[in-house]
Formats: C-alpha cells, sequence, structure tokens
C-alpha cells in the first residue's frame, strides 16, 4: 500500500489503524452491547409514547394521544411542579451547604478532629434510601420516642409528625439530602481548596489579609471551575429530582406534595401498568433534561471555558 | 496574644457546631443498633435519644436469622453484588483502557455515543418492557445485566487509567505485548486504587439496589434483602417477616417488638457497608483525609 501511494488517504490510513487495533474494539464491544441492549433499545421502546400498547401483535399508532392526556390533566402539572420545587430546594438551595462545609472543614486546626468529621460525614452517603428512610422514620416517630419529639418534648413543645405533614415533607426532603450528601459531595470543594498552591497564602499573608479576605479574595475564586462543574451536573438532576429518596420518603398523606415526575411514572407506568402514559412522562422528562443539560454546558463554556466535559 | 484567644474562640465554637452536626449522624445510627439489641419486654418504650440497649437480648436477630424469607435474601443480596460488581468492573476496565489508547480511531464517537448513554435516561417503563422481551422477568439476571456500566464511574475510570504513564505503555507494545497483556500486567497494577475504588461504588450500588429488584424479580424467594427491608421498614409490612400464622396466633412471635425487629434488619443491611467503608477511606479519600495543606 505505501509503494501505491506516497499520501495515502485519511480513511485509508484510519482504516489501517482500525484494523491494527482490532482487539481494541473487541474488547470495548461488551459495554457496547450492554448500553444498545439496555438503553438504545428502551430509547427505541419509546416511541411508544405515541402508540397503543399490545402485549402480542404491532402496537397501534395513537398521534399525541397520550401527550394530550397529560396536558389536560390537573395532575402532570402538579407532579411537574413538584419536581421543579423539590429539585431546585435540593440542588440550588442546599448547594452553598457544600461548598460551606468544605471553608469549615478548611479552618479547623485540629487535624484529628477534622478527620474525625470527614470519616462520619462520608458515610450516610453510602446507605441506601431504604435505610436512610428508615433512619429518618425512626428520628421522626411521631410519639414522644421519636428523637426530635425527644428534644421538643425538653422545651415544652407538643410531639409533631413531619412525615405525614404537607407542609414540611418537602424540607425533610432537603434535609435529609444535606444529611446524606453534605460530607460527600463537599469532597470536590476540599480537594480543590488543598489544592491551592500555599504561597498564595504566604503572599496575602505578608499583604495583611485576614482569614475572610483569605476566603473571599483565594479560596472562593478556586473554587468557581468545581462549582460550575457540579451546577451543571446537578442541573442534570433537575427533572428527576431524586427518585430513591422521594419513592421512600412518600406516604398517601403528603403524595399530592412530594409526586415527581419518576413516582408518577412508577404508579401509572409500572403499578397501573398504562405502558404508553408512562413512557410519554419520560420523554418529555429525557427531552427537557438533556436540553437543560446542553443549554448550561454552551452557556457556561462561553462564560468561564469551562463544560462539563 | 489577644489575636491568638479569639481565634481559639473562632475554633471552639467551630469544633461544637461540626460535632453537633455529626451528632445527627452517629446518635440515630446507635439507637437504632441499641434497640435492636434491647429485651422486646422494655424496648418498648425507649425514645430516640437512647443510645444504650435496654436489657440485652439477641432475640430480633435470632427471628430474623430464623425467617425463611431474610436468610435467602441476603444470600441473594451476596450473589447479585458479587456477581453483578465483576461484571461491572470487568466492562468499565476494558472500556476505559480502550477510551484511553493515544490515536484510537473513532475515540470521539465512542465518547460521544457514552455521553448521550448518560445523559438520556430512557425510563423505567421502555427498560421493563425490553427485559420482559428478553425473558429475564423473574430471574436475578434482569438486575445484574440492566446495570452492568456506570458511565460516571467509567469516566471516573479513564481518569485512573489516563495517570498511567504512556512511555509504559509504548515500550511494551514495541516489545510485541498484547492489550490484554498490558491491561493486566501494567496498566492494572498501576491503577489499584483506581480499580479498588471503583469495586467499591459499584459494590455499594449492587448492594443497595431495591427498585428494579422490587419489579423484575417477583418471587420472594429471589429477592435481595433491600426489597424485604423496604417492605417492612418504609411499607410497614410486619406480615412478610412474622407470617400471617404467627400473627393471627399473637404468639410470642407476634408479640415481639417490631420496630426493634425493623431495626435489626437495618443494622443487616448496614454492616455490609460499614466492612467496605474503612476500604474507601483508605483508597478514595486518602487524600483529602492526609490532613490539610500539603506540599
Amino acid at each position: 500500500m505505501k509503494r501505491e501511494s506516497p499520501k495515502p488517504s485519511r480513511l485509508r490510513r484510519d482504516l489501517n489503524r482500525m484494523w491494527s487495533d482490532r482487539l481494541l474494539y473487541l474488547m470495548i464491544l461488551p459495554a457496547l452491547i450492554y448500553f444498545c441492549i439496555f438503553r438504545v433499545w428502551p430509547m427505541i421502546n419509546m416511541r411508544l409514547a405515541f402508540y397503543d400498547y399490545k402485549a402480542k401483535g404491532p402496537w397501534v399508532f395513537a398521534g399525541l394521544k397520550y401527550f394530550k392526556m397529560l396536558f389536560k390533566s390537573s395532575a402532570f402539572a402538579q407532579i411537574l411542579r413538584n419536581t421543579l420545587i423539590i429539585s431546585f430546594m435540593k440542588y440550588v438551595l442546599l448547594f452553598p451547604a457544600f461548598v460551606i462545609f468544605a471553608l469549615l472543614l478548611n479552618e479547623l486546626r485540629s487535624n484529628a478532629f477534622r478527620k474525625y468529621v470527614q470519616v462520619v460525614s462520608y458515610l450516610p452517603h453510602f446507605l441506601s434510601w431504604v435505610v436512610i428512610a428508615g433512619i429518618w422514620m425512626s428520628f421522626l416517630a411521631p410519639n414522644a420516642q421519636g428523637a426530635l419529639n425527644q428534644i421538643r418534648g425538653v422545651f415544652g413543645l407538643d410531639p409533631v409528625d413531619l412525615l405525614t405533614d404537607k407542609g414540611a415533607i418537602r424540607w425533610i426532603l432537603f434535609l435529609s439530602e444535606g444529611w446524606r450528601s453534605l460530607g460527600w459531595d463537599s469532597i470536590i470543594f476540599f480537594t480543590a481548596i488543598i489544592g491551592i498552591n500555599p504561597d498564595l497564602y504566604e503572599a496575602a499573608a505578608l499583604d495583611g489579609a485576614n482569614r475572610w479576605n483569605i476566603i473571599v479574595h483565594i479560596i472562593l475564586p478556586a473554587l468557581l471551575v468545581p462549582m460550575t462543574t457540579v451546577f451543571i451536573l446537578n442541573l442534570g438532576f433537575f427533572m428527576s429530582a431524586g427518585f430513591d429518596q422521594v419513592y421512600n420518603f412518600s406516604n398517601s398523606a403528603v403524595l399530592s406534595v412530594v409526586d415527581i415526575l419518576d413516582t408518577y411514572v412508577n404508579r401509572v407506568g409500572i403499578e397501573n401498568a398504562q405502558y404508553s402514559l408512562g413512557t410519554a412522562v419520560s420523554l418529555i422528562k429525557g427531552v427537557v433534561g438533556v436540553i437543560l443539560v446542553l443549554l448550561t454546558h454552551v452557556t457556561s463554556k462561553k462564560l468561564t471555558g469551562e463544560g462539563v466535559w | 496574644m489577644k489575636k491568638k484567644k479569639r481565634f481559639s474562640l473562632f475554633q471552639i465554637v467551630l469544633m461544637v457546631m461540626l460535632f453537633l452536626l455529626t451528632l445527627t449522624m452517629i446518635v440515630p445510627l446507635l439507637h437504632i443498633l441499641a434497640r435492636s439489641l434491647s429485651d422486646p419486654l422494655q424496648s418498648g418504650s425507649m425514645g430516640g435519644l437512647e443510645i444504650l440497649p435496654r436489657g440485652f437480648s439477641l432475640i430480633n436477630y435470632q427471628v430474623l436469622f430464623s425467617n425463611k424469607n431474610v436468610v435467602p435474601a441476603i444470600f441473594n443480596s451476596i450473589f447479585i453484588t458479587v456477581v453483578g460488581t465483576l461484571i461491572n468492573i470487568g466492562l468499565t476496565i476494558m472500556a476505559a483502557y480502550v477510551l484511553t489508547r493515544p490515536g484510537l480511531v473513532g475515540k470521539r464517537v465512542l465518547m460521544v455515543f457514552f455521553i448521550i448513554m448518560m445523559l438520556f435516561d430512557p425510563g423505567i417503563v421502555p427498560e421493563y418492557i425490553v427485559i420482559r422481551k428478553l425473558g429475564l422477568m423473574g430471574s436475578q439476571w434482569s438486575v445484574i445485566l440492566c446495570q452492568a456500566v456506570n458511565v460516571y464511574y467509567l469516566i471516573i475510570m479513564m481518569r485512573y487509567f489516563e495517570a498511567v504513564p504512556l512511555s509504559l505503555y509504548d515500550a511494551a507494545r514495541i516489545d510485541g505485548a498484547g492489550h490484554m497483556c498490558i491491561l493486566f500486567k501494567i496498566v492494572t497494577p498501576l491503577a489499584k486504587a483506581g480499580i479498588a475504588t471503583l469495586t467499591m461504588f459499584y459494590g455499594v450500588l449492587r448492594w443497595n439496589e431495591y427498585y428494579r429488584a422490587g419489579i423484575y424479580i417477583s418471587s420472594i424467594s429471589k429477592v435481595p434483602l433491600q426489597v424485604i427491608l423496604r417492605k417492612f421498614v418504609v411499607d410497614g409490612d410486619v406480615t412478610t417477616l412474622v407470617g400471617t400464622q404467627n400473627l393471627m396466633d399473637y404468639n410470642a412471635l407476634a408479640q415481639l417488638d417490631y420496630t426493634a425487629l425493623q431495626y435489626a434488619t437495618i443494622i443487616v443491611a448496614i454492616v455490609p457497608i460499614l466492612l467496605v467503608y474503612p476500604l474507601v477511606l483508605k483508597f478514595y479519600t486518602k487524600n483529602v483525609m492526609a490532613g490539610g495543606v500539603k506540599e
């Protein structure tokens, strides 16, 4: 081949390269097959949103029937609102807590104590939401036995049942998310802080900067990049709002305020076997979710030069 | 001198605050452990802040481990976790190795494909239909296979593999070493910390899986522990654990402290996590725990 043309075409060169790398393609094949069967095939199945499901024989085309059904029902508007509110609380309101926690860890002078806080606060991240729901149900038990009500008792307050309280349950989701992720999700920020060049601190000290100046002028700017990354990734979860948590914390008393897209899909699509309706919701969720991520990715790349990938 | 005093006051306030925060994580866990180990006759009135058992009894654990659903569920969880994690790590290592080879034709296309797989979630219903079409319904393989690769973890693995010097790779290629040989003799040993970390991450995901197992595996003898835990703790369904007959007879078994029995189930589900947790600290968070500013 070399003799035939002194300047082999790019395609030729690539094909040669691919042939010599054929074992590499074979090695990545299992992962590709997995995604094709368990991700791409379901994606193709999403056309079910436009069809009536038939267990035997081909699905029957139904056009926008299920989307019209959704947009006409008041339930869908409520579910969308719940999803956005819960996501906003967990991914926007809670967001500063992770940065603050990393800053506080960094301020600690005792290494042993910092290590203790880290060991304890990273643990909840590894517990399943089923276990966490169990722990919180114990903590918030409605009778005088729950830890919260015991503490309230000390101050002469009546016992409360927050898990069935429509006004409180979203804040319980907010707090339990913080409880689970505070330590673990702050790692990325803490890593960025300890990666700061110590010379900067020395220079700042010479200029007479106090701790607060250092935080504002040295540490926070160093956190800008990880903050952007995490924020964009969070937007990717915005339409999900954390199914596993909500599914395990919800009950019939509070369903109307915590029912999110994914719990609705589970109830309608799996429990009631309305496959097309469930798929229609997932399709809306998926498309909006991808648009959100791409929009923020592009904006962030323009503004800060940093994207997610 | 004055300045130092103010500084240490801030340190004390900070430490007290963070200590209280950690108590919210430790106390509920200790209370759950304490009540599960208490004498059922006394544990009924235990308050949520009590962290020492009242009396001592292993009856809750005896009931759990003699239950005909719980013991198989533990073995099911172990099976799904071990086999599932092996598949996860095998596929992830191979894919990460391929995607970090220099000059691979089509790398961009492959990465875009994986990122689409990560960003776009088709939802549970279309996946459910696939599982049914494949005839995996009712089998533990449904859960094992339908989560074989996690793209986030694949990307983390790639970061670890990228840290392996390419000069070693080039030298081995010149010596005529095959890709499998390079992967297992050069890359794997050098990315040991990464592989250990991701094995644990995958293992935890597998152990904690309950949702798909609950949908795809209908028979109670095949479900993992988390499914039983959810039924029992979240749904408050005592019949699975205590048995309808015992409840009707209202015998000794039915007179247990159900809350304590629930807590014992929670403890059983947490123990494996606690066992691997020190390894996570050792491999993944070693650097952030090494203490403050590093040179």
